[in-house]
């Protein structure tokens, strides 16, 4: 005599009704599609000390942070800053640092080189960027920061 | 009335805009940077009262404070690129009657002249 174990639908168990997939609510944090690039590119980019800084930034930052009057992280100003990065080249033995700025941007410092600075804000309208060794400052539409990428890089 | 060039100002500094190795230039870039006037409160006592008032949310942590001179402060100005006649208006708070503005709007590339002239001062031990 041949058995068979029942197959179908049927299921043991039964997940209770604040545990379905449907009721996860937004303090649940659900990794985006191709997060887990991002988050490989930012430890290739800017080491465990960046990568830690943005998920604080991105996590624990809301609106009216530090003297009140701070700005969530805007999610246009990200966006911005992971095309940057994905198209950046660093120096040798210089990691950047990022900071988030009181207008919900985020900013990369880093320095050429030569020494000589070079920084980035990226804000929710594309970048404003500073080069010392040129004494220059400038700005970029979000569409161009692969370009200017290129153009800061060593 | 403006305060004198003879005053020091203080500026938080926690760590969104200090990473350990670098100072975000951000602290002074834009308008109405927020400054505290140490002829009123002196420096000692400004570490309690930061600390009450800035660490939002508890992730964030006051660093250090970033000491200048207003005197220095109007002479980076006025000797940048594009010269600037910068002022710190006094604009007491219920948290801080000490507090005051930079209304002027200052370039990244000032702030790049004004943060190497800061003197950084450590939280003291406890």
């Amino acid at each position: 005599m041949t058995s068979f174990i029942p197959t179908g639908h049927f299921s043991p168990y039964r997940v209770s009704d604040d545990l379905r997939e449907d009721r996860i609510g937004p303090a649940v944090h659900v990794p985006a599609p191709g997060e887990a690039d991002r988050e490989q590119l930012l430890l290739t980019k800017l080491g465990p000390r960046g990568w830690g800084r943005l998920h604080h930034f991105r996590h624990y930052y809301q609106p009216g942070w530090g003297e009140r009057h701070g700005r969530q992280l805007s999610p246009r100003a990200l966006e911005g800053f992971f095309r940057f990065l994905a198209a950046a080249k660093f120096p040798a033995g210089k990691v950047p640092s990022i900071f988030l700025t009181d207008s919900g941007g985020l900013e990369l410092a880093w320095e050429d080189a030569d020494g000589k600075a070079v920084q980035v804000e990226f804000t929710s309208q594309g970048a404003e960027f500073y080069v010392a060794a040129k004494e220059t400052e400038g700005q970029a539409p979000v569409e161009a920061l692969a370009q200017l990428a290129a153009q800061l890089a060593v | 009335m403006p305060v004198g060039p003879q005053e020091d100002i203080a500026r938080a500094i926690c760590t969104d805009k200090w990473d350990g190795e670098r100072l975000s230039p951000s602290l002074f870039v834009g308008e109405g940077t927020s400054v505290s006037r140490l002829a009123l409160i002196p420096l000692a006592d400004h570490w309690d009262l930061f600390r009450r008032y800035v660490e939002q949310p508890p992730e964030r942590r006051l660093e250090m404070i970033g000491e200048i001179n207003v005197g220095r402060l109007q002479e980076l100005g006025r000797n940048y690129a594009t010269p600037i006649e910068l002022t710190v208006e006094p604009k007491p708070e219920d948290w801080n009657p000490a507090h005051a503005e930079i209304p002027q709007r200052i370039t990244r590339g000032l702030a790049n002249k004004i943060l190497p002239e800061l003197k950084l001062h450590r939280p003291p031990p406890n």
